[in-house]
């Protein structure tokens, strides 16, 4: 794709960021950049958004200069092609991405150690991951380790190894065996390839089982060393390796299809492991792919199956979850609590963990209708999470299941405190940045970053100013509202909650207007008053099935969805549907796709 | 909240005997040191309080109100006005600070498309030290309003340097490097980490020689962190005999979470790094203030718990633009006070020859200039020391219109980065600014 940024116009772009958008955590991208989310062609994102106005960047992905006329906003997706499940999703053109490398996420990082030297390793610092349309997956595909983030890894693998090996009964319990000495070459050699085996997702070539039994060996027998020393350094050594740090998954030639590149038995298992459990795979998974049992679409679902049904796949959707729901905004969320006196910073975790358990709830527990979370009371609370919202406290420790009321204005995950809080200024609301989570995150609309030389708003002050009214002055000029118009109409909504997250029917001294719309291409035009009506008016989409699907499946393969995506995307939507929307069946689907399976060749 | 120019731990400097006749290099012909700092603040300045008066050298100039807190360094700055970003701006705070520190557009998701200007001098002036590509460190850890990311040096695409926010973790690193004195005995465990780092750079070659070339671009930056880490090893079992080390929990015990902006933090920082340098355990360093567009608070400076970004940048205040302006001047102010704790401390500790800031370079800038309308014009741009000779200083220079990448440029040339040109397309550049030169 050749591009050359130099053509593309400035000055089309609407509006301002005037408007608050919370980023992300970990190294974090400018959030206008997360809705660009196809890492591995950043150019052709940076030509997309230079291109021009909101939602034109359809065109402008192959062709900066041609679109650089800063058409009004089209919306998306509308262009004909997509199949129909997907009318109203926006995706992008690219070229077919091929394999790369993906770095371990802090997430998977972290869970590896755990089930690789058991739960209770000490955890410190590690190299912050690089989120990418909000997924540290499609970060993972491109980053780098830094020189920084070498040192920090070392420290510690250094610490997780030492912890093992300082109390014999952790070694027994983590490893194949408890070598005597340095001459017990067979306990070394296996316990070093069956850990080598899991910590690369594939057994060792002979040189590096080698290089770590000799490793091993001759630390173990330096003067005042001992073969636990030894073990623990060969321990290190694998765990520093890039094999460990990088999945490695390169696919091999298969003529069979197409020239499509097929990954391999073992880098399914790899893929499969960190898909659900964000982590390597278990001894079983690579006893299957030794015995050439990953090969099929069939084999790939029964060990789909099997690993989504262990209690490790939680973890992996609940980091889907913060991710799809921006939970990384809560997390470095201000609060002035001179005007918000009953917030806590205790808060943020509590509501993190309301939010996972709705989630997890819904998948594993009720295993229901998935998009139903947009308008359903049912939510789990603690006794601090209760007194703040108002509820009656369980009295016990932890979280337990409860109902908002049906005259209850907050309604639908939407309503969850992690949400409006997350996504609230330390001193007021921003409808803006609501919107644009819903617009981006829930809707798969693409909002490109604000223009040049916006003229500052109007001075105002004052209780009698709404946040609604000064948005108004900025949506008069047309460049700031073809953007803005996706964003605002929706954050409207929600105005009855405070930025903390709390019921309000005050703005200064005007009463709440919480009166929204869902307009634009692709949406129905639904108004709608306060979160129950914005929940029931989303669940009414046509695009909300697919846009869901189009974020699980960017976030599977690491890289953001492309229109030559359509079709796959189109009949996991189509099964999604099928399956009145069980995000457990389309995880199990997605896994045993093509798309998940093969890869292209390098061009 | 401490006065700037509190007491800092001074490393023995090399001894002047080591030094030839003329005291310009070392005995055995190796130049003396160079240092080459960023120091970076998100949300810009007011042009009208932060371009002097008056041009010239000396006493012809004279700070302006948001540089007055530098007051005690103005013999060793030089303050450039009058240039612009060329590159367009595409995102404001990305586009703007990428021209800035790389001289080329914003990366988009591989945040920057070329090195920053730390890491391509790096490698000029680093010499064996024990961080050959700089410390990085940070002081607010919230993000902002479209911004570049949470990182200010980079060694290409998606190849962030990312920040220390944790001045402890600093410390302690930094203690590995020193001895109280009586030679301890070596670590074992040190020859053992690096008979691993051995083991570890073995596969990575193996590994590289199945990928792709981007794949490869991604496992030479790995390569060349653990090649990094084996030196600072091997520094570590030499420790050298210095004063102590700053320690972040006896100077500075209310300075605030890891992450806020508070100017305790910042001098636990400027201690450190200080430190660093005077210890010749690095030459390169970083240090980012505030992300660009950042939202984090200055409540330290006693404005409101609210974004900076937001409430005083954009003048969107609860309590109306005048206040709005009031604070951001306060904030632009807060931010050249804390630079100049920073300063303060490279001007009072002696290096082989002069001080630490005579024989240093520290680079200015940051994502916009006026905040509002998210402008390139009249930039803020800053140089602070004067590389060993190599570098004017005493000065307002302005030139009106010219491209930002020339300072960067200069700086490059200046000290030993031989380029004959810096940035690209818009940003390109392949002349300097002859005021800044000695």
């Amino acid at each position: 794709m050749k591009l050359d940024v130099t053509e593309a116009g400035a000055g089309v772009y609407p509006d301002s960021d005037s408007i608050p958008e919370p980023g992300v955590t970990g190294q974090k991208l400018m959030t206008h950049f997360d809705n660009l989310r196809f890492g591995t062609i950043a150019l052709a994102l940076t030509a997309a958004w230079m291109a021009g106005a909101c939602g034109s960047d359809e065109k402008a992905g192959t062709d900066a200069a041609s679109s650089s006329e800063g058409a009004p906003p089209t919306g998306d997706g509308t262009s004909g092609d997509n199949p129909t499940p997907l009318e109203g999703l926006f995706l992008p053109n690219g070229d077919a991405p091929s394999a790369t490398l993906h770095r371990l996420t802090q997430s998977e990082l972290t869970h590896s150690l755990q089930d690789l030297l058991g739960a209770d390793v000490p955890m410190g610092e590690l190299e912050p991951d690089v989120r990418v349309g909000g997924f540290s997956s499609i970060g993972a595909s491109s980053v780098a380790v830094s020189p920084a983030g070498v040192g920090l890894h070392e420290l510690q693998v250094l610490a997780a190894t030492g912890h093992v090996v300082a109390d014999e009964a952790r070694v027994r319990a983590q490893l194949a065996c408890v070598p005597e000495n340095t001459a017990d070459g067979e306990c070394l050699t296996r316990l070093l390839a069956q850990f080598g085996r899991r910590a690369f997702r594939r057994p060792l070539t002979d040189a590096e089982l080698q290089r770590f039994t000799g490793l091993a060996t001759s630390i173990g027998g330096a003067e005042g060393s001992n073969v636990l020393t030894g073990v623990r350094y060969a321990l290190a050594a694998i765990l520093q390796s890039p094999s460990f740090v990088y999945r490695v998954e390169l696919g091999e030639p298969s003529s069979a299809d197409g020239g499509l590149l097929k990954y391999t038995d073992f880098e399914m298992a790899s893929r499969l492991a960190a898909m659900f459990w964000d982590s390597v795979p278990d001894d079983e998974l690579l006893d299957v792919a030794a015995a050439g049992s990953l090969a099929t679409a069939d084999d790939v679902r029964l060990q789909a199956e099997r690993l989504i049904g262990d209690p490790k796949a939680q973890r992996s959707i609940a980091g889907f979850t913060r991710e799809l729901f921006e939970l990384s905004h809560l997390e470095e969320a201000q609060k002035d609590t001179t005007l918000f006196p009953t917030w806590r910073e205790s808060l943020k975790e509590a509501m993190r963990e309301e939010l996972e358990r709705r989630v997890l709830d819904m998948v594993f527990v009720r295993k229901e209708d998935f998009l139903s979370l947009y308008d359903d009371r049912q939510t789990f609370v603690n006794d601090d999470l209760a007194n703040f919202y108002g509820l009656p406290a369980p009295g016990q420790p932890g979280f337990h299941p409860v109902e908002f009321a049906p005259e209850s204005r907050r309604a639908g995950l939407l309503g969850a405190g992690a949400i409006l809080a997350g996504h609230g200024l330390p001193q007021r609301n921003s409808p803006t940045a609501r919107g644009k989570f819903v617009s981006e995150m829930v809707l798969c609309r693409s909002i490109p970053p604000p223009p040049n030389n916006v003229p500052p708003l109007p001075p105002q002050a004052g209780p009698e100013v709404t946040m609604r009214e000064r948005l108004a002055l900025h949506r008069q000029s047309a460049v700031c509202a073809s953007c803005h118009s996706m964003m605002d109409p929706i954050g409207f909504g929600m105005e009855d909650f405070d930025s903390v997250g709390l019921h309000r029917t005050m703005e200064g001294t005007s009463p709440v207007d919480a009166t929204g719309t869902l307009e634009g291409p692709g949406l129905d035009g639904s108004a709608f008053n306060g979160l129950a009506e914005l929940g029931a008016a989303l669940r009414r989409q046509p695009v909300l099935g697919p846009c869901l699907v189009s974020k699980v499946y960017a976030e599977a393969l690491g890289r953001g969805a492309l229109k030559l995506d359509s079709t796959s995307i189109g009949e996991l939507a189509a099964g999604f549907v099928a399956s009145q929307h069980r995000l457990d069946e389309l995880l199990v689907t997605l896994v045993t796709s093509d798309s998940f399976r093969f890869v292209e060749p390098k061009g | 909240m401490l006065a700037s120019g509190v007491a800092v731990a001074v490393p023995l400097p090399r001894l002047a005997g080591m030094l030839n006749g003329n005291g310009t290099a070392y005995a055995q012909g190796a130049p003396l040191p160079v240092r080459f700092g960023t120091w970076f603040f998100g949300n810009g300045i007011i042009p009208d309080r932060w371009v002097p008066s008056s041009t010239g050298q000396g006493d012809a100039w004279q700070l302006s109100e948001q540089l007055a807190p530098l007051a005690d360094v103005k013999p060793w700055l030089s303050v450039v006005t009058g240039l612009g970003i060329k590159v367009p701006n595409y995102s404001p705070h990305a586009s703007h600070p990428c021209a800035a520190l790389t001289g080329a557009q914003t990366g988009g998701a591989t945040q920057v498309r070329l090195p920053s200007i730390d890491q391509l001098i790096a490698p000029a002036i680093a010499g064996g030290t024990a961080y050959p590509t700089g410390i990085h460190a940070a002081l607010s850890d919230q993000t902002g309003a479209t911004t570049l990311g949470l990182a200010v040096s980079y060694r290409g695409p998606s190849a962030a340097n990312p920040p220390t926010y944790n001045p402890v973790a600093l410390y302690q690193a930094l203690l590995g490097f020193t001895s109280s004195g009586t030679p301890a005995a070596v670590d074992p465990e040190l020859s053992f980490r690096q008979s691993v780092l051995d083991a570890v750079a073995e596969d990575a070659n193996a590994l590289k020689r199945r990928l792709g070339a981007e794949d490869q671009v991604r496992l030479d930056h790995h390569l060349e962190g653990l090649n990094e880490l084996q030196g600072r090893i091997t520094r570590l079992a030499a420790p050298i005999s210095t004063a102590p080390v700053p320690n972040p929990d006896e100077l500075y015990p209310a300075r605030g979470l890891d992450g806020s902006i508070s100017r305790q933090r910042a001098q636990a920082f400027a201690d450190l790094l200080v430190f660093a340098m005077a210890a010749d355990l690095t030459r390169v360093f970083t240090f980012m203030f505030t992300c660009p567009a950042s939202h984090g608070n200055y409540a330290d400076c006693g404005l409101e718990n609210s974004s900076f970004h937001e409430d005083y940048g954009h003048r969107l205040s609860r309590f109306g633009a005048s206040d709005a302006t009031r604070g951001f001047n306060t904030g632009v102010k807060y931010a050249m006070s804390n630079l100049a704790d920073l300063l303060t401390r490279m001007k009072d500790v002696p290096d082989v020859t002069g001080t630490l800031l005579d024989n240093s370079c520290v680079y200015v800038t940051s994502c916009v200039s006026e905040s509002q309308t998210h402008s390139g014009v009249d930039f803020p741009l800053l140089i602070a020391g004067k590389a060993g000779g190599r570098l004017k200083s005493d000065q307002h220079v302005r030139l009106l219109d010219e491209n930002v990448s020339k300072v960067p440029f200069t700086l490059l040339t200046a000290l030993g980065g031989g380029a004959e040109a810096f940035g690209e397309a818009e940003g390109r550049v392949t002349s300097g600014i002859a005021e800044l030169l000695a």
